[in-house]
Protein backbone atom coordinates (compact mmCIF):
# COMPACT_ATOMS: atom_id res chain seq x y z
CA UNK A 1 0.00 0.00 0.00
CA UNK A 2 0.77 3.73 -0.57
CA UNK A 3 1.53 7.09 1.74
CA UNK A 4 -2.21 7.92 0.27
CA UNK A 5 -3.76 4.33 1.10
CA UNK A 6 -2.38 4.60 5.03
CA UNK A 7 -3.64 8.26 5.06
CA UNK A 8 -6.91 7.79 3.92
CA UNK A 9 -7.00 4.47 6.52
CA UNK A 10 -5.85 6.85 9.30
CA UNK A 11 -8.46 9.76 8.44
CA UNK A 12 -11.04 6.27 7.96
CA UNK A 13 -10.43 5.40 11.78
CA UNK A 14 -10.28 8.21 13.53
CA UNK A 15 -13.40 9.99 11.71
CA UNK A 16 -12.41 12.59 10.05
CA UNK A 17 -13.88 11.74 6.29
CA UNK A 18 -16.35 13.83 4.58
CA UNK A 19 -19.94 11.56 4.02
CA UNK A 20 -18.82 11.42 0.14
CA UNK A 21 -15.41 10.41 1.38
CA UNK A 22 -16.64 8.04 3.44
CA UNK A 23 -18.68 6.09 1.13
CA UNK A 24 -16.16 6.14 -1.30
CA UNK A 25 -14.02 4.19 0.99
CA UNK A 26 -16.39 1.89 1.95
CA UNK A 27 -17.35 0.69 -1.02
CA UNK A 28 -13.27 0.23 -2.01
CA UNK A 29 -13.49 -2.03 0.89
CA UNK A 30 -16.14 -3.85 -0.38
CA UNK A 31 -14.77 -4.19 -3.64
CA UNK A 32 -10.53 -4.54 -3.33
CA UNK A 33 -10.03 -7.43 -1.39
CA UNK A 34 -6.02 -6.69 -0.95
CA UNK A 35 -7.03 -3.01 0.00
CA UNK A 36 -9.33 -4.28 2.68
CA UNK A 37 -6.69 -6.82 4.06
CA UNK A 38 -4.54 -4.28 4.13
CA UNK A 39 -6.80 -1.76 6.24
CA UNK A 40 -7.93 -4.58 8.67
CA UNK A 41 -4.25 -4.97 9.65
CA UNK A 42 -3.92 -1.63 9.65
CA UNK A 43 -6.95 -1.40 12.63
CA UNK A 44 -5.48 -4.28 14.62
CA UNK A 45 -2.27 -2.90 14.38
CA UNK A 46 -3.52 0.25 15.57
CA UNK A 47 -5.24 -1.18 18.54
CA UNK A 48 -2.26 -3.28 19.28
CA UNK A 49 -0.31 0.31 19.85
CA UNK A 50 -3.34 2.25 21.60
CA UNK A 51 -3.28 -0.89 24.15
CA UNK A 52 0.80 -0.97 24.12
CA UNK A 53 0.57 2.63 25.45
CA UNK A 54 -2.33 2.87 26.81
CA UNK A 55 -1.99 4.59 31.10
CA UNK A 56 -4.11 1.20 32.21
CA UNK A 57 -1.82 -1.16 30.28
CA UNK A 58 1.07 0.83 32.02
CA UNK A 59 -0.38 1.03 35.98
CA UNK A 60 -1.53 -2.47 35.24
CA UNK A 61 2.07 -3.97 34.57
CA UNK A 62 3.72 -1.72 37.59
CA UNK A 63 1.30 -3.11 39.93
CA UNK A 64 1.59 -6.46 38.86
CA UNK A 65 6.04 -6.44 39.42
CA UNK A 66 5.05 -4.98 42.37
CA UNK A 67 2.42 -7.79 43.94
CA UNK A 68 4.81 -9.99 42.50
CA UNK A 69 8.09 -8.80 44.32
CA UNK A 70 5.86 -8.50 47.34
CA UNK A 71 5.10 -12.05 47.23
CA UNK A 72 8.00 -13.80 46.28
CA UNK A 73 9.81 -11.60 49.18
CA UNK A 74 7.59 -12.44 51.83
CA UNK A 75 8.28 -16.13 50.82
CA UNK A 76 11.75 -16.21 50.88
CA UNK A 77 11.45 -14.41 54.45
CA UNK A 78 9.70 -16.86 55.95
CA UNK A 79 11.86 -19.22 54.92
CA UNK A 80 14.72 -17.56 56.63
CA UNK A 81 12.71 -17.48 60.28
CA UNK A 82 14.78 -18.97 62.41
CA UNK A 83 14.35 -19.85 66.40
CA UNK A 84 13.81 -16.27 68.48
CA UNK A 85 14.90 -16.90 72.40
CA UNK A 86 12.54 -14.59 74.83
CA UNK A 87 15.29 -11.66 75.53
CA UNK A 88 15.13 -10.94 71.94
CA UNK A 89 11.50 -9.74 72.40
CA UNK A 90 12.88 -7.38 75.00
CA UNK A 91 14.98 -5.85 72.74
CA UNK A 92 12.85 -6.04 70.01
CA UNK A 93 10.20 -4.24 71.67
CA UNK A 94 12.92 -1.25 72.83
CA UNK A 95 13.65 -0.90 69.34
CA UNK A 96 10.17 -0.52 68.28
CA UNK A 97 10.07 2.02 71.22
CA UNK A 98 12.88 3.76 69.97
CA UNK A 99 12.05 3.68 66.46
CA UNK A 100 8.44 5.02 66.84
CA UNK A 101 9.48 7.83 68.65
CA UNK A 102 11.95 8.69 65.81
CA UNK A 103 9.22 8.28 63.50
CA UNK A 104 6.88 10.32 65.38
CA UNK A 105 9.31 13.48 65.98
CA UNK A 106 10.53 13.24 62.66
CA UNK A 107 7.43 15.93 61.05
CA UNK A 108 6.14 15.85 57.69
CA UNK A 109 6.26 13.21 55.07
CA UNK A 110 9.06 13.56 52.34
CA UNK A 111 8.89 15.41 49.70
CA UNK A 112 10.61 15.91 46.11
CA UNK A 113 12.35 19.42 47.16
CA UNK A 114 14.53 17.02 49.75
CA UNK A 115 15.86 14.99 46.81
CA UNK A 116 16.67 17.59 43.94
CA UNK A 117 20.42 17.85 44.24
CA UNK A 118 21.21 16.53 40.79
CA UNK A 119 24.95 15.62 40.02
CA UNK A 120 26.19 17.91 37.34
CA UNK A 121 25.95 16.83 33.45
CA UNK A 122 29.78 16.97 32.15
CA UNK A 123 29.12 15.52 28.65
CA UNK A 124 30.78 17.86 26.41
CA UNK A 125 34.73 17.38 25.61
CA UNK A 126 36.82 20.57 25.11
CA UNK A 127 36.51 21.71 21.26
CA UNK A 128 33.13 19.63 20.76
CA UNK A 129 31.01 21.26 18.72
CA UNK A 130 27.50 20.63 18.93
CA UNK A 131 25.81 23.79 20.32
CA UNK A 132 22.74 22.65 21.56
CA UNK A 133 24.59 20.08 23.71
CA UNK A 134 26.63 22.18 24.85
CA UNK A 135 24.31 25.26 26.06
CA UNK A 136 21.84 22.49 27.70
CA UNK A 137 25.24 20.93 29.34
CA UNK A 138 25.50 24.42 30.54
CA UNK A 139 21.98 25.28 31.55
CA UNK A 140 21.73 22.41 33.49
CA UNK A 141 24.28 23.07 35.78
CA UNK A 142 22.97 26.24 36.56
CA UNK A 143 19.43 25.11 37.12
CA UNK A 144 17.90 26.65 34.24
CA UNK A 145 15.97 23.69 33.33
CA UNK A 146 13.79 25.34 31.37
CA UNK A 147 16.40 26.74 28.98
CA UNK A 148 17.87 23.41 29.32
CA UNK A 149 14.94 21.72 27.81
CA UNK A 150 14.74 24.00 25.21
CA UNK A 151 18.61 22.74 24.28
CA UNK A 152 17.63 19.20 24.81
CA UNK A 153 14.81 19.72 21.88
CA UNK A 154 17.22 21.44 19.61
CA UNK A 155 19.58 18.44 19.53
CA UNK A 156 18.95 15.94 16.72
CA UNK A 157 19.52 12.57 17.56
CA UNK A 158 18.86 11.82 21.23
CA UNK A 159 19.72 8.67 21.75
CA UNK A 160 22.91 8.58 24.15
CA UNK A 161 21.54 7.84 27.57
CA UNK A 162 23.37 10.05 29.52
CA UNK A 163 21.86 12.55 27.21
CA UNK A 164 18.61 11.22 27.77
CA UNK A 165 18.88 11.16 31.55
CA UNK A 166 20.07 14.41 31.79
CA UNK A 167 17.18 15.93 29.43
CA UNK A 168 14.83 13.50 31.32
CA UNK A 169 15.74 15.55 35.16
CA UNK A 170 15.43 18.72 33.51
CA UNK A 171 11.93 17.82 32.11
CA UNK A 172 10.76 16.28 35.74
CA UNK A 173 12.19 19.51 36.94
CA UNK A 174 9.74 21.29 34.75
CA UNK A 175 6.68 18.98 35.19
CA UNK A 176 7.05 17.52 31.87
CA UNK A 177 6.67 13.66 33.58
CA UNK A 178 5.22 12.18 30.23
CA UNK A 179 7.96 12.85 28.12
CA UNK A 180 10.49 12.10 30.80
CA UNK A 181 9.02 9.13 32.35
CA UNK A 182 8.85 7.81 28.67
CA UNK A 183 12.92 8.62 28.47
CA UNK A 184 13.35 6.97 31.72
CA UNK A 185 11.56 3.90 30.53
CA UNK A 186 13.35 3.34 27.66
CA UNK A 187 17.10 3.80 29.94
CA UNK A 188 15.68 1.79 32.49
CA UNK A 189 15.35 -0.98 29.57
CA UNK A 190 18.53 -0.42 28.27
CA UNK A 191 22.34 -1.63 29.02
CA UNK A 192 23.68 1.71 29.93
CA UNK A 193 25.39 2.63 33.56
CA UNK A 194 22.03 5.00 33.77
CA UNK A 195 19.94 1.74 33.71
CA UNK A 196 18.89 2.15 37.49
CA UNK A 197 19.45 5.40 38.38
CA UNK A 198 16.46 5.99 35.68
CA UNK A 199 14.30 3.60 38.40
CA UNK A 200 15.32 6.03 40.72
CA UNK A 201 14.55 9.36 39.30
CA UNK A 202 11.20 7.62 37.76
CA UNK A 203 10.23 7.39 41.63
CA UNK A 204 11.30 11.03 41.87
CA UNK A 205 8.77 12.29 39.69
CA UNK A 206 5.85 10.51 41.34
CA UNK A 207 7.13 11.79 43.97
CA UNK A 208 6.76 15.01 42.90
CA UNK A 209 3.55 14.38 41.61
CA UNK A 210 2.36 13.03 44.68
CA UNK A 211 1.71 9.68 43.57
CA UNK A 212 3.25 7.82 46.80
CA UNK A 213 2.14 4.52 45.64
CA UNK A 214 3.58 4.57 42.40
CA UNK A 215 6.82 5.75 43.75
CA UNK A 216 7.14 3.36 46.37
CA UNK A 217 6.43 0.49 43.76
CA UNK A 218 9.26 2.11 41.32
CA UNK A 219 11.70 2.51 45.02
CA UNK A 220 11.37 -1.41 45.65
CA UNK A 221 12.44 -2.00 41.68
CA UNK A 222 15.68 -0.76 42.67
CA UNK A 223 18.54 -3.33 42.93
CA UNK A 224 20.25 -4.09 45.92
CA UNK A 225 23.72 -3.13 43.73
CA UNK A 226 22.59 -0.17 42.69
CA UNK A 227 23.89 3.51 43.80
CA UNK A 228 20.76 4.52 44.69
CA UNK A 229 19.66 1.75 46.89
CA UNK A 230 20.05 3.02 49.96
CA UNK A 231 18.72 6.00 49.14
CA UNK A 232 15.63 4.30 48.11
CA UNK A 233 14.96 2.07 51.50
CA UNK A 234 15.22 4.98 53.69
CA UNK A 235 12.84 6.96 51.45
CA UNK A 236 10.57 3.81 51.44
CA UNK A 237 10.70 3.64 55.12
CA UNK A 238 9.76 7.65 55.67
CA UNK A 239 7.08 6.79 52.71
CA UNK A 240 5.46 3.64 55.16
CA UNK B 1 -19.68 -18.51 24.21
CA UNK B 2 -23.15 -17.57 26.17
CA UNK B 3 -23.59 -16.44 29.83
CA UNK B 4 -24.29 -19.54 31.21
CA UNK B 5 -21.08 -21.35 29.91
CA UNK B 6 -18.90 -18.72 32.38
CA UNK B 7 -17.60 -20.28 35.02
CA UNK B 8 -17.56 -18.77 38.21
CA UNK B 9 -14.36 -18.15 38.03
CA UNK B 10 -14.44 -15.24 35.96
CA UNK B 11 -13.98 -12.99 38.45
CA UNK B 12 -10.42 -13.35 38.58
CA UNK B 13 -10.38 -12.04 35.01
CA UNK B 14 -12.47 -9.15 35.75
CA UNK B 15 -10.29 -8.49 38.36
CA UNK B 16 -7.24 -8.02 36.66
CA UNK B 17 -9.35 -5.90 34.13
CA UNK B 18 -9.75 -3.69 36.55
CA UNK B 19 -6.02 -3.58 37.92
CA UNK B 20 -7.90 -4.75 41.49
CA UNK B 21 -4.84 -5.11 43.93
CA UNK B 22 -6.80 -7.67 46.26
CA UNK B 23 -7.42 -9.55 43.48
CA UNK B 24 -4.25 -10.19 41.98
CA UNK B 25 -3.00 -10.42 45.28
CA UNK B 26 -5.21 -13.07 45.62
CA UNK B 27 -3.98 -15.47 42.64
CA UNK B 28 -0.24 -15.13 43.82
CA UNK B 29 -1.54 -16.28 47.17
CA UNK B 30 -3.85 -19.32 45.85
CA UNK B 31 -2.03 -20.32 42.57
CA UNK B 32 1.41 -19.27 42.50
CA UNK B 33 2.93 -21.91 45.49
CA UNK B 34 2.02 -24.99 42.52
CA UNK B 35 3.39 -23.28 39.85
CA UNK B 36 6.57 -22.20 41.82
CA UNK B 37 6.98 -25.71 43.04
CA UNK B 38 6.39 -27.15 39.60
CA UNK B 39 9.17 -24.99 38.24
CA UNK B 40 11.63 -26.11 41.16
CA UNK B 41 10.71 -29.37 40.26
CA UNK B 42 11.81 -28.63 36.62
CA UNK B 43 15.40 -27.14 36.71
CA UNK B 44 14.16 -23.59 37.45
CA UNK B 45 14.33 -21.05 40.80
CA UNK B 46 11.74 -18.68 42.05
CA UNK B 47 13.15 -15.99 40.08
CA UNK B 48 12.24 -18.04 36.70
CA UNK B 49 9.11 -19.18 38.19
CA UNK B 50 8.36 -15.22 39.68
CA UNK B 51 8.61 -14.65 35.33
CA UNK B 52 6.74 -17.17 33.97
CA UNK B 53 3.87 -15.94 36.23
CA UNK B 54 3.99 -12.25 35.93
CA UNK B 55 4.40 -12.87 31.58
CA UNK B 56 1.07 -15.44 31.92
CA UNK B 57 -0.95 -12.75 33.80
CA UNK B 58 0.03 -10.07 31.55
CA UNK B 59 -1.02 -12.56 28.33
CA UNK B 60 -4.52 -13.02 29.86
CA UNK B 61 -5.06 -9.11 30.35
CA UNK B 62 -4.10 -8.21 27.04
CA UNK B 63 -6.43 -10.83 25.39
CA UNK B 64 -9.24 -9.55 28.07
CA UNK B 65 -8.72 -6.17 27.19
CA UNK B 66 -8.67 -6.27 23.72
CA UNK B 67 -10.35 -9.38 23.04
CA UNK B 68 -12.42 -10.48 25.73
CA UNK B 69 -12.14 -13.30 27.60
CA UNK B 70 -14.75 -15.59 28.60
CA UNK B 71 -13.25 -18.33 31.17
CA UNK B 72 -15.34 -21.87 30.45
CA UNK B 73 -13.27 -23.44 32.92
CA UNK B 74 -11.71 -23.19 36.12
CA UNK B 75 -8.93 -20.49 36.60
CA UNK B 76 -6.51 -23.08 38.51
CA UNK B 77 -6.61 -25.15 35.62
CA UNK B 78 -6.08 -22.54 33.01
CA UNK B 79 -3.57 -20.60 34.59
CA UNK B 80 -1.83 -23.50 35.75
CA UNK B 81 -1.24 -25.00 31.98
CA UNK B 82 -0.81 -21.42 30.48
CA UNK B 83 2.24 -21.40 33.27
CA UNK B 84 3.24 -24.94 32.35
CA UNK B 85 3.68 -24.19 29.10
CA UNK B 86 5.53 -21.27 29.03
CA UNK B 87 8.08 -23.08 31.38
CA UNK B 88 8.40 -25.69 29.05
CA UNK B 89 8.99 -23.47 26.16
CA UNK B 90 11.66 -21.97 28.04
CA UNK B 91 13.25 -24.79 28.50
CA UNK B 92 13.21 -25.65 25.01
CA UNK B 93 14.60 -22.28 23.85
CA UNK B 94 17.62 -22.17 26.13
CA UNK B 95 18.65 -26.25 25.67
CA UNK B 96 18.85 -28.24 22.23
CA UNK B 97 18.32 -30.94 24.24
CA UNK B 98 14.75 -32.35 23.80
CA UNK B 99 13.03 -31.87 27.05
CA UNK B 100 11.53 -34.77 28.39
CA UNK B 101 9.06 -34.11 30.70
CA UNK B 102 6.04 -35.87 32.14
CA UNK B 103 2.98 -34.63 30.02
CA UNK B 104 -0.44 -35.09 31.73
CA UNK B 105 -2.22 -33.17 28.92
CA UNK B 106 -4.65 -36.48 28.52
CA UNK B 107 -6.29 -35.28 31.92
CA UNK B 108 -7.19 -31.84 30.55
CA UNK B 109 -10.24 -31.48 29.68
CA UNK B 110 -11.28 -30.01 26.46
CA UNK B 111 -12.46 -26.94 27.42
CA UNK B 112 -9.11 -26.22 29.16
CA UNK B 113 -7.35 -27.12 26.24
CA UNK B 114 -9.07 -24.96 23.80
CA UNK B 115 -8.79 -21.46 25.62
CA UNK B 116 -4.90 -22.43 26.27
CA UNK B 117 -4.67 -22.69 22.27
CA UNK B 118 -6.42 -20.02 22.28
CA UNK B 119 -4.71 -17.43 24.87
CA UNK B 120 -0.86 -19.13 23.67
CA UNK B 121 -2.09 -18.45 19.77
CA UNK B 122 -3.50 -14.46 20.60
CA UNK B 123 0.54 -13.74 22.86
CA UNK B 124 2.23 -15.35 19.77
CA UNK B 125 0.51 -12.21 17.97
CA UNK B 126 1.13 -10.22 20.51
CA UNK B 127 4.93 -10.85 20.72
CA UNK B 128 4.94 -10.52 16.56
CA UNK B 129 3.87 -7.27 17.16
CA UNK B 130 5.98 -6.02 19.55
CA UNK B 131 9.11 -7.62 18.32
CA UNK B 132 7.98 -5.65 15.06
CA UNK B 133 7.74 -2.54 17.03
CA UNK B 134 11.22 -2.83 18.19
CA UNK B 135 12.71 -3.35 14.63
CA UNK B 136 11.37 0.34 13.28
CA UNK B 137 13.48 3.20 13.08
CA UNK B 138 13.20 5.26 16.44
CA UNK B 139 11.86 8.18 15.03
CA UNK B 140 8.59 6.40 14.22
CA UNK B 141 9.05 4.63 17.87
CA UNK B 142 8.65 8.08 19.24
CA UNK B 143 5.76 9.62 17.22
CA UNK B 144 3.90 6.28 17.58
CA UNK B 145 4.57 6.24 21.55
CA UNK B 146 3.62 9.77 21.76
CA UNK B 147 0.29 9.59 19.68
CA UNK B 148 -0.89 6.64 21.66
CA UNK B 149 0.45 8.46 25.56
CA UNK B 150 -1.14 11.55 24.92
CA UNK B 151 -4.11 13.00 24.64
CA UNK B 152 -3.77 14.67 20.91
CA UNK B 153 -1.80 14.91 18.15
CA UNK B 154 -1.41 18.95 18.66
CA UNK B 155 0.47 17.64 21.86
CA UNK B 156 2.51 15.39 19.90
CA UNK B 157 4.00 17.52 17.41
CA UNK B 158 4.43 20.28 20.51
CA UNK B 159 6.19 17.84 22.31
CA UNK B 160 8.38 17.16 18.93
CA UNK B 161 8.52 20.47 18.51
CA UNK B 162 7.48 19.68 14.72
CA UNK B 163 4.22 20.57 12.67
CA UNK B 164 0.76 19.10 13.06
CA UNK B 165 0.44 17.95 9.95
CA UNK B 166 4.37 16.47 9.63
CA UNK B 167 3.45 14.02 12.58
CA UNK B 168 -0.45 13.15 11.19
CA UNK B 169 1.16 12.14 7.67
CA UNK B 170 4.31 10.65 10.30
CA UNK B 171 1.93 8.23 12.24
CA UNK B 172 -0.32 6.82 9.37
CA UNK B 173 3.31 6.09 7.78
CA UNK B 174 4.58 4.41 10.52
CA UNK B 175 1.77 2.60 11.23
CA UNK B 176 1.85 1.38 7.50
CA UNK B 177 5.21 0.46 7.75
CA UNK B 178 4.78 -1.59 10.98
CA UNK B 179 1.87 -3.54 9.33
CA UNK B 180 4.01 -4.00 6.48
CA UNK B 181 6.91 -5.53 8.13
CA UNK B 182 4.61 -7.97 9.78
CA UNK B 183 2.44 -8.97 6.86
CA UNK B 184 6.45 -10.17 5.48
CA UNK B 185 7.41 -12.07 8.47
CA UNK B 186 7.65 -15.78 8.55
CA UNK B 187 6.18 -15.55 11.53
CA UNK B 188 3.03 -13.86 10.37
CA UNK B 189 2.80 -16.34 7.43
CA UNK B 190 2.92 -19.27 9.97
CA UNK B 191 -0.07 -17.59 12.02
CA UNK B 192 -2.38 -16.96 9.42
CA UNK B 193 -1.84 -20.80 8.54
Amino acid sequence: MNEEAYNSFESYLNNEMSTEERLDFESKLQDDSQFRESFELYKETSAFLEHKFSAETQDFKKNLASVSKDYFSEEEEEAKVISFKPWYYAAAASVVILLGTWIFMKGPTPEYGDYDQHENASFIERGDADKNLKNAQDFFNKKEYGKAVVSFQKIQNLDNPEHQYFYAIALIETDNYVKAEMLLNEIQHGTSVYKNKAIWYSALSELKQKNMEECKSLLRQIPEDSEDYDKAQELLKELD
Amino acid sequence: MTEKNTHSDQFYIEGLLQNDSAVIQSIYKKFAPKVKNYIRMNSGDDDAAADVIQEVLIAIYNQAKTKGLQLTCPFDAYFFLLCKRRWLNELKKSSNKGVTIKDDTLSISESVQELVLQAEAFDEKQSLFDEMFQKLGEKCQEVLKLSFVLKTMEEVAHQLNVTYGYVRKKKSLCTGQLTEMIQQSNRYKSLKK
